[in-house]
């Protein structure tokens, strides 16, 4: 397979579409001459203070148009990429996608490849100060693992003798120079070939807990399903951070209530702590250079600054079942400074358009390009409003109210608010007062802008924090 | 009460908010604003799954248990959500 097919464009597209959008939308209004703002009324409040008020509202028509355009791209979008899932499980393209559950079952009906066991994969690259609690709440777990190995790539600490005072394995890579996704190859690329179908295959961070119940959950799906290929956990943040903490937390929040209601259908498998079965890597590997781009031979992408998010596009185009399941939990670092979330971000959006920028247009690959084109209008409809309200509040001399324009800020404090409600009292407190979540979402959108410009441009990407969590992964907008 | 005052405005006079420009500006914003809230609606509302009114076809037709012989009954009725619901592989 050709990679890069959109490569340095993806930026270009991606923006393409949502200034186009935008545009459309825009001379839309224009030809159709709005009408002017009536001026604000003058009021008294509770009989004592002045107030203005606008009680303007949008036209009837107007608003009806606004929600249909919603109601559609949303019906739309869900409506396809649920064909698209459909069809995948369903086909029986031996070539395109092996990994199909009906082909799965057709290879496998009748056949029995052992009980379950599980092997877990921790690269790790001077960890020494977490691994041990890691290692902890692992062989802590109601279902323990059958093996553990800590994939020691070029370690300057004691990482390699902590792991190996828990009593488990330690493996260190040799000459690597392609970090996490070269430790792991190298290490699969051995381990996979003795692997039956049952023989499990996870891979977790080094800087990641899991919490209890999430081997038995994982391992209970993988015994019911034959066809499923992988687990991915859903992450929260650490406790921690002051307020930046607290701005990912809720975001971590609002992306696993819409992956429960998702019921589980995979976004991204977590480089923070995923499950494979065996033949899912083994096809990922055999397929490289033909049907999905990357060396021939290698399970991970060397190249992909998100190489989880990669490897989730390539089982989802082999046609792999993937499934995130409630229960399957981790909790995950946040980025203490700006700064940290600044790179660790940027290596995300950087890293999301390169994946569907190598894997070009596809069935697979539809709901990737949806979420970035929509994150994309996102920024214009977010600068749009802030531009809005600067003008107004330079052109007038007091301050008018708009009960209509309230009403719907309250329909958002609503949605902020319900949407992290597990999150406790802190998580809503901080959504309940909506503008500091505005201006983290406006600072979500420079790092968008940035990433879409420096693919662009083909500046070099950074890799970033040492202990930023390797997930890629942005919450919808 | 109406609102006859003059006002000034602090850097732009107040007619700027009678300009095209302003105008189109504004409708742009209202459209995307109840846009986005007809969205967030969504998200505070219940998930519907039309399919879970329907059975019969969306159902496994066999057991894909990882023992040949676990027989169909436990993955076929299961409603628990799965990533693979509705349906069977074929």
């Amino acid at each position: 397979m050709r990679r890069g097919g959109f490569r340095r464009t993806v930026g270009l597209v991606i923006a393409g579409g949502a200034i186009g959008g935008a545009l459309l939308l825009w001379f839309a209004i224009a030809v159709n001459d709005p009408a002017s703002l009536a001026r604000p009324t003058e009021g008294l409040l509770i009989g004592v203070w002045t107030v203005f008020y606008n009680t303007e509202a949008p036209p009837l028509r107007t608003i009806l148009a606004s929600v249909a355009v919603a109601l559609l791209l949303a019906t739309t979008v869900a409506a396809l990429e649920h064909r698209v899932y459909s069809r995948s499980r369903r086909s029986t393209d031996e070539q395109a996608r092996p990994l199909a559950a009906k082909l799965v079952m057709e290879r496998t009906r009748g056949v029995f490849a052992g009980p379950i066991t599980l092997t877990v994969l921790i690269p790790a690259h001077n960890e020494a100060s977490l691994i041990t609690s890691t290692l902890r709440a692992l062989l802590a777990q109601s279902r323990k693992p059958d093996r553990v190995i800590v994939v020691a790539d070029n370690c300057t600490d004691r990482t390699a003798a902590l792991a190996l005072e828990c009593g488990v394995e330690v493996i260190e890579s040799v000459g690597n120079t392609k970090k996490k996704a070269g430790a792991l190859n190298q290490v699969l690329a051995a381990m996979l070939l003795a692997q039956g179908d049952n023989d499990l295959v996870m891979v977790m961070d080094a800087d990641t807990a899991l919490d209890d119940g999430f081997l038995e959950t994982a391992l209970t799906r993988f015994t019911d399903d034959r066809a499923l290929m992988a687990v991915g956990g859903l992450f929260y943040g650490e406790e921690g951070s002051g307020l930046l903490g607290q701005f990912q937390r809720n975001e971590y929040f609002r992306y696993a209530r819409y992956m429960k209601r998702r019921r589980g259908k995979v976004f991204v498998l977590t480089g923070t702590a995923s499950i494979f079965r065996p033949q899912a890597l083994r096809a990922v590997a055999e397929h490289r250079g033909t049907t999905i781009p990357g060396e021939p031979g290698a399970v991970y992408d060397t190249e992909a600054l998100t190489e989880d998010n990669e490897i989730t596009i390539a089982l989802k185009s082999l046609g792999a079942l993937m499934i995130s399941p409630a229960q399957c939990t981790v909790v995950t670092e946040v980025m203490p400074t700006i700064g940290d979330l600044w790179r660790q971000r940027l290596r995300w959006q950087r890293g999301a358009l390169e994946n569907i920028g190598a894997y070009g247009m596809t069935p697979a690959t539809f709901r990737y390009w949806a979420q970035q084109l929509g994150l994309g209008y996102g920024v214009i409809a977010l600068g749009a409003f802030v531009l809005l309200t600067v003008l107004m509040l330079v052109s007038v001399d007091t301050w008018v109210w708009f009960p209509f324009w309230l009403g719907i800020g309250a329909i958002f404090v609503l949605e902020k608010v319900v949407t992290v409600w597990k999150g406790g009292w802190r998580a809503r407190l901080l959504a309940v007062l909506l503008v500091p979540e505005l201006v983290y979402d406006m600072f979500l959108n420079v790092v968008h802008v940035k990433g879409n410009f420096d693919i662009t441009f083909g500046r070099r990407a950074a890799w970033g924090h040492a202990h930023e969590p390797k997930h890629a992964w942005r919450a919808e907008s | 009460m109406t609102g006859d005052r003059v006002m000034t405005g602090i850097l732009l006079p107040e007619s700027f908010l009678q300009s095209q420009f302003f105008l189109v500006l504004a409708t742009f914003v209202a459209i995307n604003t109840i846009a986005y809230v007809v969205l967030s609606i969504v998200k505070i509302l219940p998930r519907v799954y039309v399919s879970d009114w329907f059975t019969g076809p969306n159902r496994r037709a066999e057991s894909r248990s990882i023992y040949p012989d676990a027989g169909g009954s436990a993955a076929a009725d299961s409603k628990a959500p799965s990533a693979d619901e509705p349906g069977s592989p074929g």
